[in-house]
């Protein structure tokens, strides 16, 4: 982000926790809306923020989500102290998902997370170290797809 | 029936004292403490009527229509939901109700459990004939309409635009009684009993329809009295009426008051029904995250258990839905919508809004996005300085609150009494 950032706010997200799980995208989506952006871009901020959000929560043990939110963009970073992605292109592909038997019990782990961010965000980044964690990147513009 | 009504919730200035009960228990946060007393604020209100339930010194009350206000019509009927069917004893049967409801004062009194049916019945179809998007949302409740409308701008168009029950009653008998009558359409005044304060302003402000096919609402608080010694003076008659009755219920639509009542008829579909303020924010969040896609219909009622935990029922909310479900056992799944019927008011858009419902935008935080991104910052500053006790004191309902209304420019932190003075 090469634009000052005007606003940052961190959210904790406790691996884990599916009992709040969301809650940090819901404080995001309502904070974007309240500035005005357009509902547009709120939801796409809110989905990559979940799909975020619930990657730490069923992988991690901690990590959080960063907002920061610039006049042209919204940037969010996941970051977590978790097991990490081993194949990061075989991650992204749809459908693909390492998900526990439980963690698909309660619905989760559609392997769909990585590719709905990709489609929602208009940039991605994705760094891991197998072992040491994960970070997300995910960039929206705050003016709509089309510019 | 004033244009300029916007809420049906008001508080009464001499009651109340200024405590903190509807503060606190306010869903969307549009209740301050000023001045000792409590205001609404009108942006935020959604009428839901949680405060009504939680004030212990009755000093909230829902503006209904009075009696007196009937006068003006020459011909008077009454459309009850469903509910008042469950304020009475097990004894009272709804066709004996409906007989109280013309010993009253009214000429007529619609039966709504048919209509309910019938607009189950469009739901459905409606749902057959669109694929796409998931989940619809069902319209009946009018506070989760202006929930939707102010806090889920992105989810009006999954509002499925059939009418609701009342309204579409209301329409049928418009389309009809003039005619049957031969009196004139002003002449008639069509009223909804019902135990919901947002009615009222659904009424006078439909969020769907630039008119409502309804001249006001009771509240069943206002006309429980009436209707009991109604049922006392004329047992026998009562009785008459129900060994003779002269109206038909619907065993499918008589459940619509309990939560899960409207998806019930819905065998082929997906459904998922919540009721509570609460629970239905946590739903819609969901909803609005891009869940629940394999959800067909989802059936939201902010009060607890349906509208038979209406805030402005008499009788508690549990013997409510006792006889309800005892009613819905002893009628099965009688059906009595002719789906032929159905289909041509259905190809006539008779039975579906004419107006989309559209988002009506939450307050900003500034007009100007590089203001609104600093007022944010000044926001979370200023909370970190308040001791989240949410407390209330400060008139507003929690901390957060008050760091919000001081960057809004409607309070100032020195309201807190826990907060050190700048410079101390």
């Amino acid at each position: 982000m090469t634009e000052r950032v005007a606003f940052r706010q961190g959210f904790p997200v406790s691996g884990g926790d599916y009992l709040h799980a969301g809650q940090a995208s819901v404080k995001i989506k309502n904070l974007l809306r309240e500035l005005g952006l357009k509902d547009d871009v709120v939801l796409r901020a809110a989905i990559v923020s979940y799909e975020a959000e619930m990657n730490i929560i069923m992988y991690a043990s901690q990590g959080r989500l960063e907002l920061a939110v610039a006049p042209h963009r919204i940037l969010i970073v996941g970051e977590d102290s978790g097991p990490g992605i081993e194949d990061i292109e075989l991650a992204m592909r749809e459908g693909y998902s390492t998900a526990t038997p439980e963690m698909r019990e309660l619905g989760f782990g559609a392997g769909m997370g990585l590719p709905n961010i990709k489609k929602n965000a208009d940039d991605f980044r994705i760094q891991s170290e197998p072992g040491r964690g994960t970070r997300l990147e995910m960039t929206i513009r705050t003016n709509g797809r089309d510019a | 029936m004033k244009p300029e009504i916007y809420h049906s919730v008001r508080v009464n200035g001499q009651r109340c004292i200024g405590c903190v009960h509807c503060l606190t228990n306010c869903p969307t946060k549009a209740i301050r403490v000023r001045g000792g007393r409590a205001r609404i604020i009108n942006e935020l209100c959604i009428d839901c009527g949680e405060c009504i339930r939680f004030c212990p010194q009755d000093a909230i009350d829902s503006r209904t229509t009075s009696f007196l206000d009937l006068n003006v019509f020459q011909y008077k009927v009454a459309i009850p939901a469903t509910v008042l069917y469950g304020q009475f004893d097990n004894a009272t049967l709804p066709s004996e109700i409906l007989f109280a409801l013309r010993r009253i004062g009214f000429d007529y009194a619609y039966e709504l459990s048919t209509i309910n049916e019938l607009n189950n019945a469009a739901i459905e179809k409606y749902l057959n004939n669109h694929p796409k998007p998931r989940p619809f949302i069902s319209s009946t409740c009018p506070v989760v309409v202006r929930l939707i409308q102010r806090v889920f701008p992105s989810l009006c168009e999954l509002i499925v635009p059939i009418e609701p029950p009342r309204e579409i009653a209301a329409k049928i008998l418009r389309a009809n009684l003039p005619r049957v009558l031969k009196i004139s359409p002003e002449g008639i005044g069509i009223i909804h009993i019902t135990p919901c304060p947002a009615k009222m302003v659904s009424i006078n402000r439909p969020a769907s329809m630039e008119k409502s096919y309804l001249n006001g609402a009771i509240s069943i608080r206002d006309i429980y009295k009436p209707i009991l010694q109604a049922l006392r003076q004329s047992r026998e008659e009562a009785i008459m009426s129900h060994l003779f009755p002269e109206t038909i219920f619907s065993g499918i639509g008589m459940g619509t008051a309990l939560s899960g009542g409207e998806t019930r008829g819905l065998k082929y579909h997906r459904t998922v029904s919540v009721s509570g303020v609460r629970d239905t924010i946590r739903v819609l969040n969901q909803v609005e995250l891009g869940l629940l896609k394999d959800v067909d219909l989802l059936e939201c009622t902010v009060c607890p258990d349906g509208c038979v935990g209406g805030p402005l029922a008499v009788e508690n909310r549990f013997l409510t839905k006792s006889r309800i479900l005892r009613l819905v056992n002893s009628m099965g799944e009688r059906a009595v919508v002719d789906n032929s019927d159905m289909n041509l008011l259905y190809s006539e858009d008779f039975l579906s809004f004419r107006h989309p419902v559209a988002p009506v935008g939450a307050p900003l935080l500034d007009a100007d996005p590089g203001h609104a991104i600093q007022k944010a910052e000044r926001r979370n500053e200023l909370f970190k300085r308040l001791p989240r006790k949410d407390c209330g004191a400060c008139g507003a309902p929690d901390c957060w609150s008050l760091a919000d209304d001081v960057v809004r420019g409607t309070a100032v932190l020195s309201d807190c009494p826990f907060v050190k003075k700048e410079g101390e």
